[in-house]
């Protein structure tokens, strides 16, 4: 008998009123279940299609699976599919009617194994919607119910299998029922940059809940399994069985050469598996390069369907429909990919626009943002008008209105700032001073950018959009525009600006943090010092006082009063920062350095700026204050606001990353405990070789290598154990103190500011991100961060690349160096050149299968043998017996040669030439590293130019001027050195063909 | 979000009923005291109150009277709240007009009206919520209540709409498959000489497929009978179980032959007449007959 229900449906009707409208809802006790093994046939009344007989289990796809992934379930390879009815109501209604006819088609294909169960109109099955639960929960609980009730009805002798994408049904019912399984599986597809054509891996996002055996990565060999899957898509993939498993390929090659699948022993098989299907397609714009004419001809007359080399080794080749395939050879064109038939080898695309030539810096410069997915279009004029002005004719002043509201620290406060030469955007500035109980109070001050820059004004989107500011080599790109960076919201010394600030009380012996206020301020900063001026002050060398501006127009009475004030200050901060240092190491801190040295150790920093970093101690007491002031603020931010705070997160590394580290410092004879920040710290300190500095260095880089990044996270999406920051040991670490640069301090800056009116009892103004929307955000300024580290890193190679272009390798002594093998493949050695920090492959066996040797006077040939590759050195031995053995850390002398590759980007080749240390005539200048490079530069700059006969000051202008231009901060750049160079060797020629 | 699928391919109807399922029929006599007659009805959602007066002399103008025959006056009015957006109807209006001339001469072909000539029979009809097939319910509210006013008629009336989907007659039309906009036939049917008191039906349809939905109205409307004599059993019982405790006062239950008020519901499927409850002497002949046992005819059904 028909049972009557009501169902209460709220409407919203055209005019936007909402209707309540009451439907009658009939259920039944008997509704066709299509199973073979119905208990009850003649009360199901079976009437079309079974489902077969045969299959191991049933599939029941959750609503948003059958929503979003039809066309998997489309395969008939897929048997034993029930469809619920309350999932295909959900296709209905909110996929339309093509999705849904699709599905009803499906279902009605007598070839297909899938039934619909309407389990809406079972009386066990239907579960009303209670109150409140959403519609999307109701669905899965009743999918769920409903495939409860088939799994009994069948008597319990078809395990059933729930396939979907919520994590919390997983969770919620996953170990509910016996014999129902609620699973989801996918991951991510990585290509792995140097075997294009044979390896990717996908790294597991959410394993199942009832086999989690599967931790590692799954190895994806050969195209064919890639299966149309491009990099960086989300791909659903089914491993292969054991024995067809493989192992990844250790041996070094090289992109160009087809790898001809290397014999030599692959290391131990990894889970291998095929994708099936992509859920979510990562195509972006992709750069390419037109092939040149010859190999268009030998690619046949059919002109009109090209196939195009993309920059990026991991995407495979484009076939693009273009009749300007001549015209546009020697550029670089960004195009788009639209389909992939499953017929065909290569996706089909279509050409968007010219970037620039090929070897041009500025294409290669513009190649890179594309790659990066950058924009940086001019900031428009309707975001300009947002800004304050800030002219001679109008200067910017202090509002009376501020004035009043902020705390007004320009008469009691000596506020200073410490930051590289000639840097212009300042966000935070210092200050300290004794309070009449005699304790002092130390406060950080911030450039107030949110007072500018209001939520959600066209400024605040787009800076929302950029989420940093871009450095490349020779260049950047601003988050907000000049007048906020470089002008008002730059802290510079004598003007007054507003700042957001934090003091802490702390206690005059002890330093202990009594008391910590929070709070907007004007300040007006009295020096604006540079790195070295301040050490040289806390040195007690008062000489530099002349470089210092401030002073210049002092009487000596008054300049000698105010010196000593300052000197205090910088030596008191000092003493503070020590102490809070030392703090934190002591509760088993990493020491910063281990991390931070190796950002800055980096291959790539020390070519970026040819200034060297040398870590000054006054770099330390800035960072210092700097990471004092982010805790602070998080703890409190956090406090505010537990379930939408934006924290910054550093995850302990996995132990097995360790490994390699491990080895290496091994065959130098030094353990290196990675248990714990503290003792990888103490044992990174203790791993010191008194002959070869680079030793550590190296080991350091390895270590962060092994580390996982510190990211951006919003606390309500994470529980507060994994709110630790590794590196710096710190509980709670937050991004608070360069808002100009970086638009998770403007997010941290708008929640200080509301936590503080929040204590006030004020009304927040504004509303602030949920956590949706933060975790959000979070994730997209994430992305932003690495696609900034990723286009520093190209552009410091490209220029790399072309500094050593125009060099003959074989004559030019500059391009023959001291290398450091780090690392033994089983055909070669990985190098590091502390020179040019530059880290490179350097091969053992060339192609024509011949294997270095060195002769006595250890300068290398190439002669007939064989390689043999042991734990920690390498052996390579000539057919005439001559073996030479290269082992972990040798300095061996490398020749550095430029691989100039058409579609790609150049790439440095590193040749051994002997197997001993590089030696030069004057030896003192190889110990020394990278600084020198600077001074030999220069020198040689100056040196050409003058025998040019060249006007030295017109080139200093055109450097001043470019120095404008970019708004460099941190000096010349190797670029100018580089055009330098060029330029005059072509004078040089021109001159000579002239007079 | 695409449109509704009135009948999948399973066979379901958007309510879960299949294309010959009727909708949950519930209804009561007798619900109103001071009137003659009265029931109410429940077709899923919809719900109708009848009320029966009479036969009674003309009201008002005499002019109207008929000389061979009773006056059936249908009234029809649903209340504001009976649809989902509350619209005042005011009295009188087109639609309640159309609906009170369909369901006067649905009772005047089912009605015995010769036998109370110069007379007059009200019948209101209030819909209290529309949910779809308000005339069918409204017909088969007011047969219930003149039978529970005791006014003879030939049979029931029983009323049923169908609908036509993607070529399948569907009985019962709910509200939503009302909205659709199908083609729609509304039958009342006398179901013991199956003959039809009224067909209305104002959409297009083809002829071919006209006979196959007249008989999924005419099978629904027959089911609705069954259900309706139920009913009035249930009612019967009812009334005879209660009297019985009121005439044990004064009365042996003896011969219910001259017990007017025992009477009441006798039923006569052989004379084709129906009798209702009241003693009208002199207009109503059926009630000097001889009771007739209903049981045995009736066992079928219940």
């Amino acid at each position: 008998m028909l049972q009557k229900r009501e169902k209460v449906l709220l409407l919203r009707t055209f005019q936007g009123r909402t209707l309540r409208i009451v439907r009658e809802h009939y259920l039944r006790p008997c509704v066709p279940c299509h199973s073979p093994l119905c208990p009850q046939p003649a009360a199901c009344s079976h009437d079309g299609k079974l489902l077969s007989s045969d299959v191991t289990h049933y599939v029941i796809p959750d609503w948003k699976v059958v929503q979003d992934y039809l066309e998997i379930l489309e395969f008939p390879e897929l048997k034993g599919i029930i469809f619920m009815q309350t999932a295909c109501q959900a296709v209905q209604h909110q996929r339309g009617r093509r999705q849904y006819n699709k599905l009803r088609n499906l279902l009605k294909d007598a070839r297909h194994d899938c039934i619909l169960f309407a389990n809406e109109f079972q009386q066990c099955c239907y579960l009303p919607r209670e109150r409140g639960e959403s519609m999307e929960k109701w669905q899965t609980r009743s999918i769920y119910n409903a495939a409860v009730w088939y799994y009994h009805h069948c008597q319990d002798r078809m395990p059933i299998v729930m396939v979907t994408e919520d994590e919390e049904a997983i969770q919620q019912y996953g170990s509910e029922t016996e014999g129902v399984f609620v699973i989801t599986f996918k991951g991510i597809l990585n290509v792995n940059k140097h075997r294009a054509q044979i390896e990717a891996f996908v790294r597991l996002q959410g394993a199942s809940s009832k086999d989690s055996d599967l931790v590692s990565d799954i190895l994806i060999h050969g195209m064919k399994a890639r299966n149309r899957s491009i990099h960086g898509d989300v791909v659903v993939v089914e491993l292969l069985p054991k024995n067809e498993w493989k192992g990844r390929t250790v041996a070094l090659c090289e992109n160009d050469c087809d790898d001809k699948a290397s014999g030599e022993s692959p290391s131990e098989p990894m889970p291998t598996g095929r994708v099936v299907g992509i859920l979510q397609k990562n195509w972006r714009d992709y750069v390419v390069t037109f092939p040149s004419k010859e190999e268009v001809q030998s690619q046949g007359k059919n002109a009109q369907k090209i196939l195009v080399t993309p920059w990026d080794y991991r995407i495979p080749k484009i076939r693009i429909s273009t009749q300007q395939a001549e015209t546009l050879q020697d550029f670089r064109v960004v195009v788009r990919i639209d389909s992939w038939e499953s017929t065909s080898v290569y996706p089909n695309g279509h050409f968007v626009r010219v970037l620039g030539r090929i070897g041009d810096l500025e294409g290669e410069i513009a190649t890179i943002l594309v790659e990066n997915s950058i924009s940086v279009i001019p900031f428009s004029e309707a975001q300009m008008c947002e800004m304050p002005v800030n002219t001679p004719e109008s200067p910017w002043k202090v509002s009376p209105e501020e004035e009043q509201k902020r705390k007004d620290l320009r008469k009691s406060h000596l506020v200073f700032s410490i930051d590289p030469k000639g840097c212009e955007d300042v966000d935070d500035t210092l200050s300290v001073r004794t309070l009449n109980n005699g304790n002092l109070e130390l406060g950080v001050h911030i450039a107030d950018v949110t007072h500018f820059v209001a939520p959600n004004s066209y400024i605040d989107i787009e800076a929302r959009t950029r989420a940093t500011t871009y450095y490349l080599a020779d260049r950047r790109y601003d988050m907000l525009p000049s007048v906020l960076s470089a002008d008002l919201c730059s802290l510079l010394g004598g003007v007054d600006r507003y700042a957001v600030s934090i003091m802490w009380e702390l206690d005059k012996a002890s330093y202990e943090i009594k008391k910590v206020w929070y709070g907007r301020t004007i300040i007006r900063s009295a020096y604006k010092l540079f790195y070295e001026a301040a050490q040289e002050l806390l040195d007690g060398n008062l000489s530099v006082v002349d470089d210092i501006p401030e002073f210049k127009d002092l009487d000596e009475k008054s300049r000698q009063a105010k010196l000593e004030e300052l000197v205090w200050a910088i030596g008191k901060l000092t003493d503070i920062a020590r102490h809070v240092r030392a703090k934190r190491d002591g509760c088993g801190a990493l020491e910063l350095e281990g991390v931070e040295v190796c950002v800055q150790l980096d291959d790539k920093k020390n070519i970026h700026d040819l200034i060297p970093k040398q870590p000054l101690e006054v770099h330390e007491t800035v960072a210092e204050c700097m990471i004092l002031a982010n805790h602070w603020v998080a703890k409190k931010i956090w406090e505010s606001f537990p379930h939408q705070a934006l924290l910054r997160q550093h995850p302990p590394p996995h132990q097995e990353f360790f490994s390699e580290l491990r080895e290496c410092a091994k065959a130098k004879g030094f353990f290196i405990d990675t248990r714990s920040n503290k003792t990888l710290a103490d044992s990174l300190d203790n791993a010191n070789d008194p002959h070869d500095p680079i030793v550590n260095r190296l080991l350091r880089s390895m270590a962060t290598q092994a580390m996982s990044n510190a990211l951006y996270f919003s606390t309500g999406s994470c529980a507060e154990e994994e709110f630790h920051h590794y590196g710096l040991a710190l509980d709670k670490y937050t991004h608070f103190t360069s808002p100009i640069r970086r638009y998770s301090d403007i997010v941290v800056h708008r929640l200080l500011m509301a936590a503080i009116s929040k204590d006030k009892k004020m009304e927040i103004k504004g509303n602030l991100f949920s956590n949706k929307d933060l975790e959000e955000l979070c994730r997209h300024i994430n992305n932003r961060n690495q696609a900034a580290q990723h286009s520093q890193k190209q552009s410091t190679e490209l220029f790399q690349c072309m500094y050593f272009k125009d060099k003959d390798p074989a004559t030019e002594e500059r391009c023959i160096s001291d290398g450091v093998i780090y690392s033994i493949r089983t055909n070669g050695v990985l190098l590091f050149i502390p020179r040019f920090g530059i880290k490179g492959a350097a091969y053992l066996k060339n192609k024509d299968g011949l294997v270095i040797s060195c002769g006595p006077d250890s300068c290398s040939e190439w002669k007939p043998g064989s390689l043999q590759r042991f734990q920690n050195k390498i052996t390579s031995t000539t057919t005439d017996g001559e073996s030479v053995t290269f082992h972990l850390f040798d300095h061996v002398t490398v020749r550095i040669s430029i691989q100039a590759s058409r579609c790609h980007s150049d790439t440095i080749r590193l040749e051994i030439i002997s197997n001993k240390p590089y030696k030069i005539p004057n030896t003192e200048l190889i110990h020394q590293s990278s600084p020198l490079l600077k001074s030999e530069l220069v020198k040689e700059v100056t040196k050409s130019v003058e025998e040019a006969q060249l006007a030295q000051e017109v080139k200093v202008n055109i450097i001043q001027e470019e120095y404008q231009e970019y708004r460099q901060t941190k000096g010349r750049s190797l670029y100018t050195l580089l055009e330098e160079i060029r330029d005059l060797a072509l004078l040089d020629v021109s001159n000579n063909y002239g007079i | 979000m695409a449109g509704l699928e009135l009948l999948s391919d399973q066979g379901y109807r958007v309510d879960g009923r299949r294309a010959g399922e009727l909708r949950k029929i519930q209804a009561r006599m007798g619900v109103f005291a001071q009137a003659d007659g009265s029931a109410y009805i429940e077709q899923g959602n919809t719900k109708a109150l009848a009320v029966v007066y009479g036969p009674h002399e003309i009201r008002g103008s005499r002019a109207r009277a008929l000389p061979d025959r009773a006056l059936v006056n249908c009234q029809y009015s649903s209340a504001t709240f009976s649809t989902g957006e509350r619209k005042r109807r005011p009295h009188g209006d087109r639609k309640s007009c159309e609906m009170g001339l369909q369901l006067r001469q649905t009772f005047e072909a089912a009605i015995l009206t010769q036998l109370h000539p110069r007379s007059q029979i009200d019948i209101y009809v209030q819909v209290l919520q529309a949910d779809g097939g308000t005339y069918a319910a409204c017909v088969n509210a007011a047969t219930l209540a003149v039978l529970d006013a005791g006014i003879p008629m030939r049979d029931f009336v029983c009323a049923c709409s169908a609908g036509f989907v993607d070529g399948t007659a569907l009985a019962d039309l709910s509200h939503v498959e009302e909205a659709a906009g199908g083609p729609q036939l509304a039958l009342a049917l006398l179901p013991a000489s199956g003959q039809i008191a009224l067909l209305e039906m104002d959409a297009r349809l083809h002829e071919d497929h006209l006979e196959r939905v007249l008989e999924a109205a005419a099978q629904a409307a027959r089911d609705v009978h069954t259900l309706l004599d139920r009913v009035v059993r249930q009612h019967r019982a009812e009334l005879r179980g209660g009297h019985r405790l009121v005439l044990g006062a004064g009365f042996p239950a003896a011969d219910p032959a001259h017990l007017h008020v025992g009477e009441r519901h006798g039923l006569h499927h052989g004379g084709g007449a129906v009798c209702g409850r009241r003693p009208c002497p002199g207009f109503c002949p059926g009630l000097r007959r001889p009771p007739q046992e209903v049981g045995g005819s009736a066992s079928g059904l219940a």
